[in-house]
């Protein structure tokens, strides 16, 4: 009988037992986890999960005891869920931020101060205007490009800025990054063996010392997303594509895949991995929904931005990632992890997780384990800097039968010009100057696009997302410039380059080719591709002069020139 | 040296393809030929009853072809002709009739396969492996009552696998599916269904005849202005983009229907060397060297027939470079001495520069193959009877021209070399007598 009630109580007693060892070492781990967390918030690690809702509800639950504790959400999370791209299907992302920057709001006044500060500092230290992006290395004679920056064209100075027109608070982005703000470790990657890292007296960090990644956020204004001269620019590209990688987590919400990478200093970029080789071009019978996103395309997009003077795209840099290390061994990311194998050449290959070509089909294998791939520098955090998506008035259908209004009304422009924000100010003007963008790059992909919200309706807008150009050398899709056709309308600015650009001694085909050699993954585009754009930009040239033909020069080029002298 | 004008009728001449037979008694036949005409005209009543019915109702101009009752359709003789040793007779005109009328006879329907069907639209994106429905393929019918499953054209010739493909993403390739008919025609296997090449007009002979409203839903015009169809699974996943005429024209494939399951039911069986179909797994037989062993004692391979019929396909899909056999099939009425029927090669010729060694793992393994087999493959290495010469004139037949590229042809006298090399290592090892096996049966005796 006692046999049997031992026997009885064995497991019972045995449970007990484990229930009591569990709870003694969870008791004894939870003020050291604690400690880490609070220690390793810079470090990306356990917030890479991709699922958006996830993350959202993770931090909302967080977020009283840590906006309690220091004023701030946690950094990283939100550095996640930045809505990078204009994927209509990336919306889910935007609008939960929309309650997280609420909050921060609260701070507002508190903020104020600080920028005002801050402004100061910019305007005393002359961060932005001194140095040059395009420092020609001594000895390599002579330089278009170099050349091209010095015409008067390109020396026009924006407005004065008021602290209105500043998109960001130095002291308020260096708080959200605390630990950041602290290591003197980011600089390690920029200039290897300074050791010496700049204090103020007061143990905050000198502007000067900041990543190049945070000048770029700082410099953000009304007018522009980097200044001509700002030489954090050229620091930024040499980081993306030579800083250590840390961690990497897949993008939610995109249609094709791409990796957020987060660097040594804490900076963070856009991965989008080689998905054609240069010399490939968009099947005929793709439509340009389904055209595959190429990294080339991305890094050539900054470069011609950069030489039509818009300067409405961040930064892109090529580099060669070595798949193990950088991205297979720096992931917790499951879903990515496990989408790694080996292929039958004994290369290292991966497809990852995304609507579009993420099959073993479609997996990017390395050679043995290098990949090429464009880095594109992130934009400040929504959580800061909130940014609008704008649905472009002539997006096309995205379906295979159907079309869109403005394919079968001539009268469209009519309509647009009419509707807010299009009705005033630059904005209809800034939406020719990227369907000329567009169309040099043959991109028909720009269903969206975005605008710093701080700014209002008198802003640039951003080119996010130029991953479809540069498919068909062969190939000008007229359709693409219709906004320009049915408006007639173009910037005096813009209309004076373009006219530059088609001339011998500063031909665009040549800038391009000198300012992408300037790349680690140079030749970045295929030769036929840098040709393809003079034959285009004549094509430009030849709709504005039809346009000047049909209705009066004034009412064609927008005098935009001499209102930025009288502001002088 | 005297070079024959016609190397592939020099061959077929050759004493080893000339080998007469009597009739076969009909019970080595397939089918009864009552019962099956019997069956086949109630058949064509009652398609015809059937395809009446949308005609009248539906909104359609163009009125549905009937299809004609004819007794000595090519594809019916065909059916007839199939016994114990051979999908068909050697130098049979049946076959040549039906090449000729698959590739010229009016279309008059036009349907996914069943396979598809089955699948009941359910697509699961991260299957690594997709189910065969998923793939790409059509069933037409022609105007005579005959069937045929149409492949598309996916890749140019020139395109080869690329070398991180693994064997189960590898494209179908609808010339792959033609020479590899071909191929086996010359090496006298005769076990694969008669396949042709055509030029479809995909809005005339597939959109405008079909009564299924979801492959109509397939179809769209591309900004090229191409008609185009696509594989409702994998467009969805996006692994693979449509296939687009120009504009209306495309090449593909057409694999005669062999009879229908409810006279001749098939047995489905697992290859014994089949791959993982997984990125990393390994099969016993990749590790064992001593696979081949275990085979030989287990059923049906204790017959040794069966044995060497698996032996013949490892030739066979080695030639072609096709690493996608994972089951072969078998005329359930014929047991487990009937022979192997070679479906589905569209994985083949891919790679014309690679020569897959591990496909012939039965062969190097086992160190077993059919007499016969054996001096056919010896002949094709003299000058007078090459591979590649004879395989290069039997494919001007077909109506597609340049089946294969001039590399592909080249791997089959290179390839050709690497079996013999394998087989005279077994010789080496084991003596003529244990690895060249006579014929039990005899075989060739029963021919025509």
């Amino acid at each position: 009988m006692k046999m049997i009630l031992v026997r009885k109580f064995r497991v019972l007693i045995l449970m007990i037992f484990l229930v009591a060892c569990t709870m003694h070492i969870m008791i004894d781990l939870l003020p050291k986890l604690e400690k880490r967390a609070i220690r390793s918030d810079g470090d990306l690690g356990c917030t890479c999960s991709h699922n958006p809702n996830e993350e959202t509800q993770g931090w909302v639950k967080q977020r009283p005891k840590n906006t309690a504790e220091t004023g701030w959400p946690n950094k990283h999370t939100l550095r996640i869920l930045q809505d990078f791209s204009s994927d209509p299907s990336s919306n889910l992302t935007s609008h939960s931020l929309e309650k997280i920057t609420g909050n921060v709001d609260k701070n507002e006044p508190f903020k104020k101060l600080e920028q005002r500060e801050m402004i100061k500092e910019l305007h005393n230290k002359h961060l932005i205007h001194d140095g040059s992006i395009n420092k020609i290395q001594p000895g390599t004679g002579y330089s278009r490009l170099a050349n091209l920056f010095q015409h008067p064209l390109y020396l026009s100075a924006i407005p004065t800025l008021t602290e209105d027109d500043v998109l960001f608070n130095v002291n308020s982005d260096i708080r959200f990054n605390p630990k950041a703000a602290e290591n003197p470790e980011w600089q390690n990657g920029a200039n290897e063996g300074n050791e010496e890292v700049e204090f103020l007296p007061t143990g905050e960090a000198h502007v000067d010392s900041y990543p190049n990644w945070l000048k770029f956020h700082i410099g953000i204004n009304r007018y522009e997303l980097y200044s001509r001269q700002n030489p954090a620019i050229g620091g930024l590209l040499q980081d993306l594509s030579t800083q250590k990688i840390t961690s990497v987590a897949m993008k939610s919400g995109g249609t094709q895949l791409k990796l957020i990478m987060t660097f040594q200093n804490y900076g963070q970029a856009l991965f989008k991995p080689m998905k054609q080789t240069r010399e490939q071009e968009t099947p005929p019978d793709f439509f340009y929904f389904s055209d595959f996103e190429r990294h080339n395309a991305e890094i050539a997009a900054f470069h011609l931005d950069r030489i039509l003077d818009f300067r409405r795209v961040p930064p892109v840099a090529g580099r060669l990632v070595n798949m193990t290390k950088e991205i297979r061994d720096v992931t917790r990311d499951k879903k990515l992890w496990r989408t790694f194998f080996i292929s039958p050449a004994n290369n290292i290959c991966f497809y990852g997780e995304c609507s579009y070509y993420c099959s073993t089909e479609h997996a990017l294998c390395g050679k043995p384990d290098q990949i090429e791939g464009s880095l594109a520098a992130f934009l400040p955090d929504l959580s800061l800097a909130k940014r609008k998506t704008w649905r472009n008035p002539w997006r096309r259908s995205y379906h295979k039968r159907k079309k869109a209004e403005w394919e079968v009304d001539s009268d469209y422009c009519e309509e647009v010009k009419q509707t807010p924000p299009y009705d005033s100010g630059t904005r209809l003007l800034d939406l020719i100057d990227m369907t000329v963008f567009d169309f040099l790059m043959g991109n028909m992909d720009r269903h969206h696009y975005e605008t710093f919200e701080k700014f209002g309706n008198e802003t640039f807008i951003i080119h996010l997302d130029n991953g479809r150009g540069f498919g068909k050398y062969s190939h000008d899709e007229l359709s693409i410039l219709v906004p320009l056709n049915q408006c007639c309308r173009i910037k005096k600015s813009t209309y004076l380059r373009l006219q530059m650009l088609a001339k011998e001694e500063y031909k665009l085909s040549g800038l391009m080719e000198e300012s992408l050699s300037l790349d680690k993954l140079a030749p970045v585009v295929f030769q036929p591709h840098l040709e393809a754009m003079d034959r285009r930009l004549r094509i430009v040239l030849q709709a504005i002069n039809e346009c000047i033909e049909k209705h009066k020069y004034e009412s064609v080029i927008e005098n935009d020139l001499d209102s930025n002298l009288s502001d002088k | 040296e005297w070079i024959p004008a016609s190397k592939l009728h020099h061959l077929l001449s050759h004493p080893l393809y000339q080998a007469q037979g009597t009739m076969p008694p009909s019970y080595d036949r397939l089918l009864s030929p009552h019962e099956i005409m019997k069956s086949y005209k109630k058949r064509v009543t009652h398609q015809n009853r059937k395809r009446r019915g949308p005609r009248f109702e539906g909104n359609r101009t163009i009125p549905l072809t009937d299809s004609k009752s004819d007794p000595p359709a090519p594809w019916l003789q065909f059916h007839m002709e199939i016994d114990k040793d051979a999908l068909y007779p050697r130098s049979s005109p049946v076959v040549d009739r039906l090449l000729q009328s698959m590739g010229n006879m009016m279309i008059i329907g036009a349907d996914h396969t069943p396979d598809e069907k089955a699948l009941n639209g359910e697509c699961d994106c991260s299957q690594i492996v997709k189910p065969s429905g998923t793939h790409l393929k059509l069933i037409l019918r022609f105007q005579d009552h005959a069937k045929a499953m149409f492949k598309p054209m996916r890749q140019s010739r020139e395109d080869e696998t690329p070398e991180d493909f693994f064997y189960f993403v590898d494209f179908q390739r609808h010339n792959a599916e033609i020479a590899a008919f071909h191929l086996d025609r010359i090496l006298d296997f005769r076990r694969v269904p008669p396949v042709a090449g055509r030029l479809i007009n995909l809005t005339s002979e597939i959109l405008e005849v079909t009564t299924n409203q979801e492959l109509e839903s397939v179809f769209f015009v591309s900004p090229a202005n191409n008609v185009c169809f696509f594989a409702k699974c994998l467009y969805m996943c996006k692994t693979e983009y449509a296939a687009c005429g120009n504009p209306h024209m495309l090449e593909g494939s057409l694999s005669a229907f062999l009879p229908s399951l409810n006279f001749a039911d098939r047995l489905s069986v697992p290859h014994p060397w089949i791959r993982s179909y997984t990125f990393a797994g390994k099969e016993e037989w990749e590790t064992n060297p001593s696979y081949c062993d275990s085979v030989k004692t287990l059923p049906p391979y204790t017959n040794q027939k069966r044995l060497l019929g698996v032996m013949d396909l490892a030739v066979f899909d080695f030639l072609i470079g096709n690493m996608d056999r994972h089951h072969y099939e078998t005329f359930t009425k014929f047991g487990e001495d009937g022979f192997l029927l070679h479906m589905d090669n569209a994985r083949g010729f891919g790679r014309p520069f690679v020569d897959e060694l591990s496909i012939l793992a039965p062969l190097y393994q086992c160190c077993l193959v059919k007499e016969d087999t054996w001096l056919r493959l010896k002949l094709f290495t003299l000058n007078e009877y090459r591979l590649s010469d004879v395989m290069r004139e039997s494919l001007q037949n077909d109506r597609l021209r340049d089946v294969l590229t001039e590399s592909h042809l080249v791997a089959l006298d290179r390839r050709l070399q690497k079996v013999l090399e394998v087989v005279d290592q077994c010789v080496q090892t084991h003596g003529t007598d244990a690895v060249i096996i006579k014929d039990a049966a005899p075989q060739h005796k029963t021919d025509q």
